[in-house]
């Protein structure tokens, strides 16, 4: 059985317009590849297909790529999605 | 005169996100000391244009603790490259009209070459890697 967990995701910008809320917690497996992650979170709002491409993928606070990397992930971490950084 | 010796301060790394319009005197009297001789200033404002429109404002958001945490990095990263005194970073969120600052970077430090150094670091490091976006 996987061992799932909750984490509280966080939408900024096009992905808070596109799901229509700006957080939400959802259940994931505690171990999951960060791709893996992204599409949990694709399933539940379709819309954000549209900006894959585009966004960045925060989890604790901590850059991370759409990609293979293995997330050990706990009940209560932050993942965030946001959009090409532009500050300064 | 003082003796060197007994003028301690401890170094500060003093980082605000705010609505408010910055000021330009009160950040960088926020790294001024007297065992400084150079303080370097960076100021970000508002341009007319992007990309061949015109610009009125720019509104800009950010992950704010994740923010706050990588422009700590940046400072602790400045540390270990240069012997500054104290570095200060303010960003505004929110509407920034046009010539209004929309970041004011301030670093102290004994003598110039290290501050403007750091300066040029910080807001090229902010620029690639801190969560703050115009919407």
């Amino acid at each position: 059985m996987v061992v799932q967990c909750q984490v509280e995701v966080l939408y900024f910008a096009k992905s808070a317009e596109i799901t229509g809320i700006r957080s939400e917690t959802i259940s994931v497996p505690q171990e999951i590849r960060a791709l893996q992650l992204w599409n949990e979170i694709e399933a539940r709002h379709p819309g954000l297909a549209d900006v894959r491409n585009q966004v960045i993928f925060a989890v604790r606070q901590e850059y991370v790529e759409l990609g293979d990397q293995l997330l050990q992930l706990q009940s209560g971490d932050e993942i965030a999605i946001i959009p090409p950084i532009s500050g300064g | 005169g003082e003796d060197l010796n007994e003028v301690e301060e401890n170094s500060k790394d003093v980082i605000k996100f705010t609505s408010e319009k910055l000021s330009i005197d009160e950040v960088s009297q926020l790294v001024i000391s007297p065992l400084c001789g150079a303080v370097s200033l960076f100021v970000g404002t508002t341009r007319n244009n992007f990309e061949g429109k015109k610009v009125i404002s720019l509104e800009y958001e950010a992950y704010l603790p994740m923010a706050e945490n990588e422009i700590r990095k940046i400072c602790s990263d400045i540390r270990q490259k240069w012997p500054v005194k104290h570095i200060a970073v303010f960003h505004r969120l929110g509407s920034v009209p046009v010539s209004e600052a929309s970041i004011i970077i301030a670093v102290s430090s004994a003598h110039r070459a290290e501050s403007l150094q750091a300066v040029s670091y910080a807001i090229d490091t902010l620029k690639a890697k801190v969560p703050i976006w115009k919407k």
